[in-house]
């Protein structure tokens, strides 16, 4: 009986959990197949009829193909950059002793510390002297400069986990360090690599403060700032704005689907053993 | 196969004061299996980690078959190691750990595979072979180690305590594969190892390291029988080698242990004539001790008597003497504790040792 009791208690609790979870997430693939005047009118009624013609209007009249191909390479650059130089970073910083080394650590992990708006108005001058300003590189380099302390302070608490005798070894196998680090720490790093990839991707994908900042072009913008354009100072499409933020969470959920089994291993590594 | 030579080698870290290796020397010949004994942070790892390529040598030199090899790279030293952790890579399969060290030396592909047959086939690997090592037993993985040297066909094997991370049954059998493998391959071997069964069972010769320095090198036998000072006897034996506080009578005739005195004769008697003061340590192995009074003897009190089935260990107190000493003796003793018991001491295998430098005199 107890039991019993205690599955219906925790059933009760993850189903409420579930609804807080999902609720905001259900409300807007509701409203994303219903117009605006339809939303204004009742705001949580069901998508009756569904206007599954907003996708490929939103797509193809709305230039959400264009910001859609903007993110992606944007943050499909950003991850790749991020995940192959945190790696390395992460290795060096872990596997080497050299003077300074604890030195660099803190330095690349204190830029952690420095809130996005305090930074934001030297970097914009940067990019502008440089040529990069308004430019998909710019942000991509901003992108990863950004998210790289993040990244190597994930990395190299799993990296100085794998056990020195496996270098030793391939070194005795007769690997040069390069060889080493593609072919024993980065294929046993895959579940931590995971877990950057996916939380890099989120967190730059719906990332909004630099672009707008940094990104002015119609044509350049990032899905972000698209869906920012459907929102007026006197009127919001908040019907568009809702198909919009479906196109752009079908990326992140599918990402998550392929990763969440890694990334539930890099984060819990160790953990068990 | 190769012969090894260390010819003074010594390794001093930047960060310590001691060298943590001192003019360590000795030749393994070709075939021959040596093992470097020692307790922990003795150097025994140090050593091998620099005959590796693992350490760099601070100095002296490395040499195989006389070729000097302390600024070789591992890779160049044509040496295989097995870890005391196994490192097996643990994203490869069995097959790809056995043929990683392979294909870097860009064997052909029949070569390797060939070479990976042989050794599974060897080592009962063969029906593993697409497992990963996470599937593996301990000993499972012990194995795919070893495999992964042999399959390397190197000049020299090193060991670093490989058996210590396996329980106390299968450490018994890979002791005997490892002595039946060296037996096949004839190859020349440096075993590293802690465990003074492995190395009196597996050793054609041991060599006994204490604070970074050689205390001793020997075949295990005459190690034991006759150590060269009072670390390597009380070091090699379990029980240890009793050491009693002991004075040799005016001519050296006598040894006086307390109130009681030993007629020294033979080896004894020519080292008493060696020592050079009056105290020594008299040292006697406990299965050296008997009960009884024939030949020379002692008379002790029986302070505990501990039955371990194949035998029974006798803690004793000789009278008039403040140490302990302890008597390996059949099971069949019938001693009780605060008896007193007569001791046959046998003087044949008895040791003195002087006090002041530890060494045997």
């Amino acid at each position: 009986m107890t039991a019993i009791l205690g599955r219906a208690f925790l059933l009760l609790v993850l189903t409420l959990y579930t609804a807080f979870a999902a609720g905001p997430f259900i409300w807007a693939a509701m409203m994303s197949l219903r117009t605006t005047t339809e939303i204004s009118n009742s705001h949580f009624g069901l998508p009756l009829p569904a206007h599954w013609e907003k996708f490929p209007q939103a797509w193809f009249n709305s230039n959400y193909s264009v910001y859609f191909a903007n993110s992606a390479s944007v943050v499909v650059t950003a991850v790749a950059i991020l995940t192959i130089v945190g790696a390395m970073a992460a290795h060096c910083l872990s596997r080497y002793r050299f003077a300074g080394n604890r030195f660099v650590y803190f330095l690349i992990f204190s830029a952690i510390i420095f809130p996005p708006q305090i930074t934001i108005i030297a970097l914009f001058q940067t990019l502008v002297n440089y040529g990069l300003y308004n430019s998909l590189v710019g942000l991509t380099l901003v992108y990863v400069a950004v998210q790289l302390p993040l990244t190597v302070y994930i990395l190299e608490s799993f990296f100085a986990r794998i056990p020195g005798d496996l270098f030793d070894a391939a070194r005795m196998d007769g690997y040069s360090e390069w060889s080493i680090f593609w072919k024993v720490s980065f294929p046993i790093a895959l579940p931590a690599l995971a877990t950057t990839v996916i939380l890099n991707t989120i967190l730059l994908w719906n990332e909004f403060l630099y672009a707008v900042v940094l990104i002015t072009d119609e044509a350049k913008r990032t899905l972000p700032l698209g869906i920012q354009r459907f929102m007026g100072d006197q009127l919001e499409d908040v019907g568009m704005i809702a198909t919009g933020l479906m196109i752009a969470i079908i990326p992140v959920v599918l990402i998550y689907a392929f990763f969440s089994e890694k990334l539930i291993q890099g984060m819990t590594a160790g953990a068990v053993k | 196969m190769a012969t090894l030579t260390l010819d003074r080698l010594s390794k001093r870290y930047a960060s310590a004061r001691e060298v943590a290796v001192s003019d360590v020397s000795f030749t393994v010949a070709d075939g021959e299996f040596m093992v470097l004994l020692g307790p922990s942070g003795c150097g025994k790892s140090t050593t091998l980690r620099m005959v590796a390529g693992l350490e760099s040598i601070t100095s002296g030199d490395l040499l195989i078959d006389g070729a000097r090899m302390n600024d070789k790279p591992a890779k160049d030293r044509d040496i295989a190691m097995v870890f005391q952790s196994y490192a097996l890579y643990p994203h490869m399969t069995v097959h790809d750990n056995l043929a990683f060290g392979l294909r870097r030396r860009s064997l052909p592909r029949d070569e390797i595979a060939r070479r990976v047959r042989e050794a599974a086939a060897a080592l009962g690997l063969d029906q593993l072979l697409q497992r990963k090592p996470h599937a593996l037993s301990g000993g499972q993985r012990q194995r795919v180690a070893l495999g992964r040297a042999i399959v390397r066909h190197p000049k020299v094997f090193l060991f670093d305590e490989p058996l210590s991370n396996l329980d106390a049954a299968l450490r018994v059998g890979m002791r005997g594969e490892l002595a039946a493998l060296h037996r096949r391959l004839s190859a020349t071997m440096l075993y590293v190892t802690h465990d003074q069964v492995e190395a009196m069972t597996m050793g054609d010769r041991i060599c006994i390291m204490e604070n970074g320095s050689v205390a001793q090198i020997g075949a295990p036998l005459d190690v034991y029988a006759a150590p060269a000072d009072t670390f390597v006897a009380t070091f090699l034996g379990s029980p240890a080698m009793n050491l009693l506080p002991a004075t040799l009578t005016t001519g050296g005739s006598a040894l006086q242990l307390g109130s009681q005195s030993l007629p020294l004769d033979g080896p004894l008697a020519a080292a008493a004539a060696r020592a050079p003061a009056r105290d020594v340590l008299f040292g006697i192995r406990p299965e050296d001790l008997r009960p009884g009074d024939a030949g020379a003897s002692l008379r002790a009190r029986i302070l505990d008597v501990e039955p371990l089935g194949a035998e029974t260990i006798v803690r004793l107190c000789p009278e008039g003497l403040g140490s302990e000493m302890l008597m390996r003796v059949p099971r069949t003793f019938s001693g009780r504790p605060d008896e007193i018991a007569t001791i046959a001491v046998d003087l044949a295998a008895s040791h003195l040792f002087d006090p002041a430098t530890t060494r045997r005199i």
